[in-house]
């Protein structure tokens, strides 16, 4: 399955998966780490272990500077 | 409602003449208290155009000194604040651009003790902070007590920009847990272009007084991420989290003395301290 990865701020990929991958190895041909961003589905996070079920997520990064 | 005075009729008067503002709409701005962690780089723009609006009272929440490298865009404040607290810079700057409105000092960092007293004293707050451990007790705080966040972060180009309403959704549903320490740089460690705060302050602050004026369309339930190296900007959607431990259907935390605000500020970790 390929999934749409779409960093926000950032570069859109397709990611292929195999069944069983979850949503943290779409993030594997990128340089972010799963601590520093949310991975939403439909606006809703979604955790990083739970096997990929949908076809297109976000990337937001996590920024705290102010 | 306060009933504006001819020198209030002069000073406000570009707002007076607006259909969507008008003497009513000012009035409500004068009526209006907000609190603002953070008088640095966000803090400053909104502390600026908040005072220069007419907000009656502003609250400012900081325990930081002026730095030599804070002035490259903390416009607030200058070379000869060097050293001073930044209370101090913040609230004289705000006396001299308008004496309708009333400065409280709070020379201090917000913690889960003072937090709820803190922000009880206000309409609404702005979170103008630069570290995760604020961030969170701003929105669980806030979040508790049904009082409206306007939510500000900057990171080099990268600015985002949000307005929680108290009702949610909140910040934890969007991020439930901070990054492990260290994992994200600060500002101090990576740099930030110096005129970023001024657009993303400057969109907090338009949030703000649209609030108080019921005007417009509000960034409730969606977060803006501006990129000022591509000029840029993405709208991603927040969806209220049914899982969200402070606004979820089975929320966990009724007070933000039970949390800790250090590390991850993971609700599920402190419960298990």
């Amino acid at each position: 399955m390929r999934v749409t990865v779409e960093i926000v701020g950032g570069e859109t990929r397709e990611v292929e998966v195999a069944v069983g991958d979850s949503y943290v190895d779409l993030l594997a041909p990128t340089d972010l780490s799963p601590h520093t961003v949310s991975i939403l589905v439909d606006g809703t996070p979604v955790p990083e272990d739970q096997p990929v079920e949908t076809d297109h997520v976000r990337v937001v990064r996590l920024v705290k500077g102010g | 409602m306060v009933d504006l005075d001819p020198e209030q009729l002069d000073r406000y008067s570009r707002h007076v003449i607006m259909d969507d503002v008008g003497p009513s709409g000012q009035a409500a701005l004068l009526d209006a208290s907000v609190l603002v962690v953070g008088a640095g780089g966000l803090g400053s723009p909104v502390l600026q155009y908040l005072a220069a609006a007419g907000i009656g009272r502003l609250g400012i929440v900081d325990d930081d000194a002026v730095e030599r490298s804070n002035l490259q865009r903390q416009v607030l404040h200058t070379d000869d604040d060097v050293g001073r607290p930044k209370v101090d810079s913040a609230s004289e700057f705000v006396a001299d651009l308008n004496p309708d409105v009333t400065v409280d000092a709070y020379e201090t960092r917000l913690t889960r003790d003072n937090a709820d007293e803190l922000i009880a004293d206000y309409d609404l707050v702005v979170d103008a902070s630069d570290n995760f451990g604020t961030r969170y007790l701003v929105n669980d705080a806030c979040t508790l007590a049904g009082t409206p966040v306007s939510h500000g972060a900057i990171y080099r180009f990268e600015g985002q920009v949000t307005t929680f309403s108290g009702e949610g959704p909140c910040y934890r549903c969007l991020f439930p847990s901070a990054p492990p320490e260290g994992a994200v740089p600060d500002c101090a460690t990576a740099g930030v272009l110096g005129v970023l705060p001024g657009t993303i302050g400057c969109f907090q602050a338009t949030e703000v007084v649209k609030w108080f004026l019921d005007e417009g369309e509000s960034l409730d339930g969606r977060l803006l991420v501006y990129d000022a190296s591509e000029m840029s900007v993405d709208e991603v959607p927040i969806a209220p989290n049914p899982d969200c431990p402070v606004c979820g259907s089975e929320p966990v935390l009724s007070s933000v003395t039970e949390a800790a605000y250090d590390g991850r500020c993971s609700l599920s970790e402190s419960a298990d301290d």
